[in-house]
């Protein structure tokens, strides 16, 4: 669960104090699908950057899972990071020298698991994700939604509780960004990980259960679906 | 482990530029081993000429004969050698003994007079020590009273032929001067410079005759059999002649020279050492480069939870792969030169002709290779690598996981 207070981040621009972010306040409970829906510039990614601790806060709060990450050192950070939220960005990040297989390692080699159990774990994560067949694929030798479905896998298979994505199908044409979507939903339902993504395109809402709508760092909107597509 | 794993392949996303900079580095390793190798062996030669051809290993005088190198004097000399070198020949480590007569003399060709360095050699035991019997190009060794050996370049300055007459002039013990022709009998062509232009010799009987020195000698040369054990030698043989001789080695006798060497030996590492700093440039150039276009990659790990520390270990082993394989390439590039300077021998008379660098080789120089010294320098190379690749690197530590996310 993330619980967001009073969330304020000023960026400074020369002299000029520019506000990112003026009072967001919200709750996310633990296995939703929300999209966090903006227009450019209107803060998503310093959003998504605060609460996955990659950031910190001007002033407020962001609870994750009950602790105040605000009180958190760098490296405790980095360790809740590494335990409990995966990243999907929207120019993938993959690590070009790697292959899918070893991409999608890379989160396991911090956690102290066993090399055999982080194979069968990779293998597993990258099958889910419809890419049984290109485990030994470099970034470059696959299309960009593959390229994200491998980055999906890596944010997911250390289990983490939270998967923020930051718009994650923008580079992505229409067709292979549904199927990203799709994809999403089901590691959500199957996992029952929470996921969090921005957007700024209308099919990306058509998936959400929820949709936070932003606008000038601030929430406007606030939207929950029935029946999800 | 992983992270090895993943530098490794770093290492191979600019090949080019990987083999620039390893060959970068190899080039400033080779230089510094290659000069090593002539270095050691231009000493080695050096010591072998002063050791075949000057001196022997050791050398007895009368005590207070050795004052500093290149005076000579006739005013101490070892009156009745015959006792002492009985007395040296009882050591289990010396393996041939001879006395010696050496005087300055101007040779005298009728027209042109040239200063010399003469030698009175007994040519029945010279050999146990010295190789002048077997420098002999032309003509024969000594033989008649009046027979000369000369070095060729000393006859070729003279114009002296085999048979031809000479005139040696020279101050006997008590400062009078006399003249003495005698017969070039054979010219010799050592591997000592200063000794082919510079000597002159004959009879040990027409030394001492000539400078009235009785059965006097200034010098008794001693060859040993393990020069290992020279100092412990040196010792024994002190104790047992007594005090009225002195023992040197030739090491003792021709520190100016190792001095000289010592000197050449820090100049040539100096010039190595500038080529490897423009090598140390070029690492830290390529890390730096490796780390400003990984700077989302460094955020993308940093966000996965990533410390510093490891991305730290991932470049220093990236630097240091590429630092041991250009390390390795110079070794290997160093070592080869080293073989052929070894072997073949580098002649350097094309640039500098016959001039006196005040060294006693000739111009060609037969390399050692000391392969201690090669694993150092590999040693060095990587060490150096990791050290100048740690500057670029903590670069990317600085940076914040939502900056380097950031940066496009
Ligand atoms: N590091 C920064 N320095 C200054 N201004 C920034 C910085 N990051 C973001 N901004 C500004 O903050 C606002 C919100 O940015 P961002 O969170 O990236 O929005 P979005 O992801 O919705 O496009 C934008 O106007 C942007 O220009
Ligand atoms: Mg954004």
């Amino acid at each position: 669960m993330v619980e967001v207070n009073e969330l304020h981040k000023d960026y400074r621009v020369g002299k000029v104090l520019f506000p990112a972010l003026r009072g967001v306040n919200t709750v996310i409970q633990d296995g939703e699908f929300t999209a966090i829906a903006g227009p450019s510039g209107s803060g998503k990614t310093t959003l998504l950057n605060i609460i996955g601790c990659l950031d910190s806060p001007t002033s407020g709060t962001v609870y994750i899972d009950g602790t105040d990450t605000g009180t958190l050192t760098t490296r405790e950070k980095a360790n809740l990071r590494k335990n409990q939220i995966g990243f999907v960005f929207q120019t993938f990040n993959l690590i070009p020298v790697l292959t899918a297989f070893e991409n999608v390692e890379i989160p396991l080699l911090l956690l102290d698991t066993k090399t055999d159990e982080n194979k069968d774990r990779v293998v597993g994560i990258l099958e889910e994700v419809g890419l049984a067949e290109y485990l030994h694929r470099k970034p470059n030798e696959m299309s960009g939604g593959q390229q994200q479905r491998v980055a999906i896998a890596r944010a997911l298979v250390k289990r983490p509780s939270l998967v923020l994505a930051d718009e994650p199908t923008a580079n992505l044409d229409s067709t292979t960004a549904r199927e990203i979507l799709e994809l999403m939903q089901e590691l959500n339902r199957k996992f029952h990980t929470t996921f969090v993504f921005s957007t700024h395109d209308q099919l990306v809402m058509d998936y959400a259960e929820r949709i936070i709508g932003l606008r000038d760092g601030m929430i406007v909107d606030d939207k929950r679906k029935e029946t999800p597509a | 482990m992983k992270i090895l794993h993943l530098a490794w392949r770093n290492v191979f996303r600019h090949t080019r530029r990987t083999l620039i900079t390893a060959s970068a580095i190899s080039v400033g390793l080779s230089a510094m081993i290659l000069s090593n190798t002539m270095m050691n062996g231009a000493d080695k030669m050096a010591s072998e000429n002063i050791i075949q051809y000057e001196t022997g290993h050791m050398q007895i005088f009368a005590k207070g004969y050795y004052r500093e190198e290149g005076i000579f004097p006739l005013d101490t000399i070892i009156e009745e050698p015959e006792t002492i070198i009985q007395h040296v020949r009882t050591h289990r480590n010396v393996a041939g003994v001879t006395e010696r007569v050496k005087f300055q003399a101007r040779v005298n060709n009728g027209v042109d007079e040239l200063p010399t360095l003469a030698y009175g050699i007994d040519i029945e035991n010279d050999s146990e020590v010295f190789r002048i019997a077997q420098s002999v190009v032309d003509g024969a060794f000594l033989k008649e009273r009046e027979d000369i050996l000369i070095g060729t370049d000393l006859a070729r300055d003279m114009g002296f032929a085999i048979g031809s007459y000479l005139t040696v002039i020279t101050k006997d013990r008590y400062g009078t001067y006399n003249a003495n022709d005698f017969f070039v009998s054979g010219l010799i062509n050592t591997t000592h410079p200063l000794f082919d232009r510079n000597a002159v010799l004959m009879k040990l009987e027409v030394a001492q005759q000539l400078l009235d020195l009785d059965h006097g000698v200034t010098e008794i040369c001693v060859r040993v059999r393990n020069s290992a054990q020279l100092a412990s030698a040196q010792r024994d043989i002190t104790a047992l002649i007594g005090a009225k001789y002195e023992v040197y080695t030739w090491r003792e006798l021709n520190a100016a020279i190792f001095e000289i060497s010592g000197f050449k030996r820090l100049s040539q590492f100096m010039i190595a050492l500038v080529v490897l700093i423009i090598a140390a440039v070029g690492i830290v150039n390529t890390m730096l480069m490796a780390v400003m276009e990984r700077i989302p990659e460094i955020g993308t790990l940093k966000a996965m939870g990533f410390r510093n520390n490891s991305i730290v270990q991932m470049f220093v082993l990236e630097g240091g792969i590429i630092g041991a394989f250009g390390s390795l390439l110079g070794c290997i590039f160093g070592v080869l030169m080293s073989l052929y300077v070894a072997i073949q021998g580098l002649d350097f008379s094309q640039f500098f002709g016959d001039m006196d660098v005040g060294y006693p080789i000739k111009m060609i120089i037969k390399g050692e290779i000391d392969f201690l010294t090669i694993l150092l320098v590999f040693l060095f190379g990587v060490v150096v690598t990791i050290l100048v690749s740690l500057w670029p690197v903590r670069m990317a530590t600085r940076l914040e996981p939502v900056d380097a996310l950031r940066h496009v």
